[in-house]
């Protein structure tokens, strides 16, 4: 059983590797959008392996389902064809200065992250979906209703933004 | 190694890769895409913080599942800004949406 839990997340970690290069690095944005796809999908086996299968499925549900949709409507809306936004390369200097930009944090967490290991547990405890509920509706009430509120904010913003006055050509 | 020393690098990989993502990229739905990169980041690296130690569970998985929210609500209004840009500039390229330079 374990050697399948490492085989798993060793196919995962391939997944998002893979998934995430294709989604930084290509040329058309619709090939990007299908690299985060499968990173979304790496991460939601991930979950999987941590013990929190509903997380799974609201990555699934959320991410893959709902937000690539929208990402893919954004890519719908503007220039995407292959000639488009990507098509010629930065300059060489864009490339050193993002790579420094990346570097720099992931060295410091890197470091704190190999160095100074946190006492970890090797089982997962598996919290049930009543617990979660239970929680959101005692003692983190408050964000639960904030949350909701955001999203009904960004939906009435995003409506807004893309109002079009009737009449005005 | 422990195991959450492996997710949290994982977790890093993927930080690593939106941000990559957030310099190179020319347009802003190649930015949106690095975003959702580092934001899963975050939420994989908060549950296996969560899961794999004595703490408290169910707070890192509402955490990641706020996140999960928080990232629909800004994918929402980026999208909308996304189609504001591209219909006032004519396109959807930062090196095009100048206008505060001139």
């Amino acid at each position: 059983m374990e050697i399948m839990a490492k085989v798993a997340f060793c196919v995962y970690t391939i997944v998002i590797l893979g998934g995430s290069i294709l989604a930084v690095s290509s040329s058309s944005l619709v090939r990007a959008l299908v690299g985060l796809i499968a990173t979304l999908v790496g991460v939601s086996g991930m979950y999987m392996l941590l013990a929190t299968p509903f997380l799974a499925f609201m990555q699934i549900l959320i991410y893959v389902g709902a937000v690539s949709v929208l990402i893919f409507f954004a890519v719908m809306l503007t220039r995407a064809e292959s000639g488009g936004d990507e098509a010629k390369s930065a300059p060489m200097r864009t490339y050193v200065y993002g790579l420094a930009a990346t570097l720099a944090p992931a060295a410091i967490l890197g470091w704190l992250i190999l160095t100074k290991p946190v006492a970890s547990v090797a089982i997962p405890v598996e919290v049930t979906i009543k617990e979660l509920g239970a929680g959101l509706l005692g003692s983190y009430f408050l964000p639960f209703e904030l949350i909701s509120v955001i999203l009904m904010v960004a939906m009435a913003g995003a409506v807004l933004l893309t109002w079009e006055k009737r009449g005005k050509k | 190694m422990s195991a959450l020393t492996l997710y949290q690098v994982v977790a890093l990989m993927l930080l690593c890769a939106g941000l990559f993502g957030l310099t190179q990229r020319r347009s802003l739905v190649g930015m949106l895409i690095s975003v959702e990169l580092m934001l899963n980041g975050a939420g994989l690296s908060i549950v296996a913080a969560a899961q794999l130690t004595d703490y408290n569970a169910m707070l890192g998985q509402l955490g990641t599942l706020f996140i999960m929210g928080l990232a629909a609500a800004e994918a929402t209004l980026v999208l909308a800004i996304i189609v504001v840009v591209a219909k006032r500039f004519g396109s959807a390229q930062t090196s095009d949406i100048t206008t505060l330079k001139e």
